[in-house]
């Protein structure tokens, strides 16, 4: 199995073409194998008592940054299916459908990155040496995000901001209703901009199969009502959270 | 690319049963090379731009070929040559445009024995794909038609998604007007799709001409009464007069009531990956009679939405002028 497809160029010489989509079927299989394994451990191990969702409540996350949330959700899993069906060979007129999506993606991209950098604490996100310790230590519990949703956050962000990237440059040389297309980029240039936003459409896959996984595990799902309704209750937090890392306001 | 004289080593089958041609065209998908007449095969062989690993001729399939009344309408099988039904009395009674269009195809040698299946199943004369290079039909990532040295005086001026390779078939066309309907098996059953489904543009399917899919055959055409022995024009502009392809082409299928058309179908070949019906022409045709005046408010809607290439704007007033002629009466 290979990373990438080549092809021969105007003039003969081999260039490469893209990613080698035989990679899909491949990260499919490592992220349900991991899913499955990770299913398996915690259900063989002991856990505590759920803490209640009733009671007093604390925000968890503004109104702006789930619809942010949300917005980025939608316009992702419609990239992937305007994406990626049609290479596994459900045919449909996919291509207007993917860049609309992808401004919108874009858009949101760039208004939480101004949002995170002058209307918030970035440092909630930030991993530091106390965050690496927390897997391996009960006792030791994180502030608002774990380490495991901080590590979640930076390859997404990478990956996303990558894809955008590429994004942008495959739009560039595709006829829109603001320009014509162009042949701007060399053969070579654009086979390697093919060939990243195809692997990282594929770390993408990989890591939302593992986000949807996690939001919706029993011991997690309190994080994906936040998601959509903005607080945990105080058990919840209590639980799952160091009161000296993150003391967030109350709530209704 | 290279260019041989010689085939490739190639597995041939000559099946003589339909279930057997759909059995190998499963067994083998999309390595397997299904031909009629075999017009369009020999030279992508030869020249080594398609390696598939089996052909399969459908010559020998009687129950492929040939002409035959339905209760609404005609059948005609896929490997019934172009010749066969430019001389069918009941085509030419009926559905004349058919007749019309299937005489202008290339040369009376090619006539003899292309077939119908293979003219409207045909893939496309943009010469960059047909040179061997990996554009966006071939499977690739760009393409080299349209670009600002690019020769594109062939290629399309609507419905182009990033490819930008039109249809050449000439009997695409008339079928579309006809309100055709194909029949396609497999060897899980049989479809039928109408002509316009049947033609596949670059926004649905890059790589292919129609939508056939791997495994699939093209078995019949059905004409159905509808359109019988109703008013038909066509008519096709190439640079030369024999063995060339169009650079735009029309079939129009016009019901009269009295002097005045109550329903239409316009048809233009050559100028999308598709034939482009010309639905804003229909529109405005539908209650005119056929006169100098009713050609002269048709005509200019039919380039309407097209965006002409470096080196085609003339198929936009060609396109018009085709209109005004059928118009005219």
């Amino acid at each position: 199995m290979e990373f990438a497809t080549y092809k021969s160029d105007i003039w003969g010489r081999e260039v490469i073409r893209g990613v080698s989509w035989d990679l899909l079927w491949l990260v499919v299989v490592a992220a349900f194998v991991a899913i499955a394994l990770h299913a398996v451990y915690e259900a063989m191990r002991k856990r505590g008592d759920k803490p209640s969702s009733d009671g007093a409540r604390v925000k968890r996350h503004d109104k702006i940054d789930r619809i942010y949330h949300w917005v980025m959700a939608i316009s992702t899993i419609a990239l992937l299916i305007t994406g990626v069906l049609p290479i596994i060979g459900i045919e449909f007129a996919w291509l207007e459908l993917h860049w609309i999506a992808g401004i919108v993606l874009t858009v949101v991209v760039v208004f939480h990155i101004i949002r995170s950098m002058f209307f918030k604490d970035a440092s909630d996100m930030k991993i530091t040496i106390s965050d690496l310790k927390d897997p391996f230590d009960v006792a030791n519990k994180p502030g608002k995000y774990s380490a495991a949703q901080k590590g979640m956050h930076l390859a997404i962000t990478v990956l996303t901001l990558l894809v955008i990237v590429s994004g942008i440059l495959m739009f560039a040389v595709i006829d829109t209703p603001w320009w014509e297309r162009t042949n701007a980029l060399s053969e070579t240039t654009l086979g390697l901009v093919f060939f990243v936003h195809g692997i990282t459409t594929l770390g993408l896959i990989g890591l939302i199969c593992l986000h949807i996984y996690f939001a919706l595990r029993p011991e997690k799902l309190f994080y994906t009502r936040s998601m959509i309704k903005g607080w945990i209750s105080r058990d919840e937090l209590d639980a799952n959270h160091d009161a000296k890392r993150w003391a967030p306001d109350e709530t209704t | 690319m290279a260019s041989f004289d010689v085939m490739p080593d190639i597995q041939l089958y000559q099946p003589v049963e339909l279930d057997d041609a759909l059995s190998l065209a499963d067994r083998y998908g999309d390595g397997g090379w299904v031909l009629g007449g075999g017009q369009d095969t020999y030279g992508w062989l030869k020249d080594r731009a398609k390696n598939p690993r089996a052909m399969i001729d459908l010559s020998g399939v009687e129950s492929l070929r040939g002409i035959r009344e339905t209760d609404d309408g005609i059948e005609i099988g896929a490997t019934t040559t172009l010749h066969e039904i430019i001389r069918d009395e009941r085509i030419n009674r009926d559905f004349s445009l058919l007749a019309q269009a299937a005489a202008v195809v290339a040369s009376p040698q090619i006539r003899n024995v292309a077939t119908l299946g293979g003219n409207l199943a045909q893939d496309t004369r943009c010469w960059y794909y047909r040179r061997g290079l990996d554009c966006y039909r071939a499977g690739g990532n760009s393409c080299y038609a349209d670009g600002p040295e690019s020769m594109n005086r062939e290629h399309a001026v609507l419905g182009a998604s990033r490819c930008v390779a039109v249809s050449p078939s000439d009997t695409a066309t008339a079928i579309v007007a006809l309100e055709a309907t194909m029949v396609v098996a497999s060897a899980s059953g049989e479809r039928t799709i109408t002509a316009e489904d049947f033609f596949a543009g670059p926004d649905t399917h890059i790589t292919q001409m129609t939508s056939l899919e791997p495994g699939e055959i093209l078995t019949a055409v059905r004409l159905p009464s509808k359109w019988a022995g109703k008013r038909f024009y066509f008519e096709k502009v190439a640079d030369r007069d024999v063995w060339d392809f169009a650079l735009v082409s029309i079939a129009v299928a016009m019901s009269m009531e009295g002097d005045s058309i109550s329903d239409s179908r316009f048809v233009c070949g050559s100028v999308a990956c598709t034939p482009h019906r010309l639905t804003n022409v229909e529109s405005a045709a539908r209650g005119k009679s056929l006169s100098e005046e009713s050609a002269e408010a048709v005509a200019p809607l039919a380039s309407a939405g097209a965006e002409p290439l470096n080196y085609n704007h003339f198929k936009l007033p060609l396109m018009e002028n085709l209109v005004r002629r059928a118009m005219r009466g």
